[in-house]
């Protein structure tokens, strides 16, 4: 679970281009939208395709992403969650 | 909240206009309606300020040598073919039976990039009959997500509701991050998602030239399609007779895929959207029903 927060931070930090922040700067609770890193409803779309291309998984609608895109601990329960039933 | 009582008043006769219209629909049928919206419009242009003041942005741009009368005239055509959209859309939710038939001499370019299979993001303009039109996206077979607003209250606006026939799923840009997440997801499955890509609500947006001056546009749909590795079709509808439409591609490009720096593609593709509405309005200058400064948002 530690070395999917990580490798998520690091993706959010260099596919999202983020600017004047590092991957260990990212708290695992802090969220990721608005006041928290600031993302915005365009990172979002590239979040989605991101994960999709990255873990195979869809996140759906906004219900799902609301969940999901809480923070860095919630996408990771998400995708260890989903990953877990689409292989099992 | 608290409504004042001008408020109250105008609401109470906007209500008695809707039944006006909705009962001469009833015992006179479209054809009907058309005429009573003849003095009804006259009064309106000649009395009201408020229209004019929305619609002179464009107006003065469209037609800059057209002196004040001329430009009254023009007001005039512009909410006479308006209100004749109403009236159809009202006449079709009313009658089951109602239809405009039209021209769709596109539909095979449209399902030729739907057969690409990566989601189609449709960009729409408040141009036309678009609401009556989007009907003919049934035949295509794919669904198709609505990015827009929907508001209940104004059911009146969505003649789908009252036809019950809504040819599209609404995802509500006032949701969870503008409705996004939902946009991508319907792409990633090859469906079409509709945004209206003339106004900008919120969000990021390009400086344009339109018709002659800088307009900001939203780019949002850009940034989606190529995140998502979407085309883009521009696709405008207009009302050609009193039962007649047509609706056509105005252009179809793949933002992301020029090699340009992502800011200057987005930058190119509002300058393309541009560029379509501009020959739209050349064609069709009186079914432009964005009343709404678009140069100064």
């Amino acid at each position: 679970m530690e070395n999917l927060k990580k490798d998520l931070k690091e993706m959010l930090v260099r596919d999202l281009k983020l600017q004047d922040i590092n991957p260990e700067e990212i708290g695992d609770d802090d969220p990721l939208f608005e006041q928290g890193l600031g993302l915005d409803s365009l990172d979002a779309v590239e979040l989605v395709v991101l994960i999709n291309k990255h873990y195979g998984l869809q996140i759906k609608d906004m219900e799902e992403g609301r969940v999901a895109f809480a923070s860095v601990n919630a996408l990771a329960d998400f995708i260890s969650e989903h990953r877990d039933t689409s292989t099992g | 909240m608290k409504q004042t009582v001008s408020q109250q008043i105008k609401k109470k006769l906007e209500w008695l206009g809707h039944c006006f219209f909705y009962t001469v629909l009833v015992l006179g049928g479209q054809r009907a309606a058309y005429c009573f919206l003849y003095p009804v419009i006259f009064t309106y242009v000649l009395c009201g300020r408020k229209i004019h003041r929305a619609t002179a942005p464009y107006f003065r741009r469209r037609f800059p040598s057209h002196n004040r009368l001329a430009l009254r005239l023009d007001v005039f055509k512009n909410v006479l073919s308006f209100g004749k959209v109403l009236v159809d859309r009202g006449w079709m939710g009313l009658n089951p039976k109602a239809e405009l038939s039209g021209r769709f001499d596109d539909s095979e370019k449209l399902r030729a990039v739907i057969r690409e299979g990566r989601g189609v993001v449709v960009l729409l303009a408040h141009v036309g009959n678009w609401q009556t039109c989007l009907v003919r996206l049934k035949a295509l077979n794919v669904e198709v997500h609505a990015l827009m607003e929907f508001d209940q209250e104004r059911v009146s606006k969505h003649f789908f509701e009252l036809r019950g026939e809504r040819p599209f799923n609404i995802i509500d840009v006032h949701g969870f991050l503008g409705g996004m997440i939902e946009a991508t997801a319907a792409l990633q499955k090859g469906d079409l998602v509709l945004m209206m890509a003339d106004r900008l609500h919120q969000g990021r947006s390009a400086s344009v030239d339109f018709l002659g001056s800088r307009a900001n546009l939203p780019i949002a749909a850009y940034h989606l399609a190529a995140t998502a590795g979407s085309p883009v079709v521009v696709l405008f509808a207009a009302k050609t007779g009193r039962k007649n439409y047509s609706l056509a591609i105005w252009d179809i490009f793949y933002p992301g895929r020029s090699g340009r720096e992502k800011n200057e593609e987005f930058v190119h593709c509002a300058q393309r959207f541009s560029s379509a509405l501009k020959k739209y309005v050349e064609q069709y200058p009186y079914q432009w029903y964005n009343f709404f400064d678009i140069w100064a948002q």
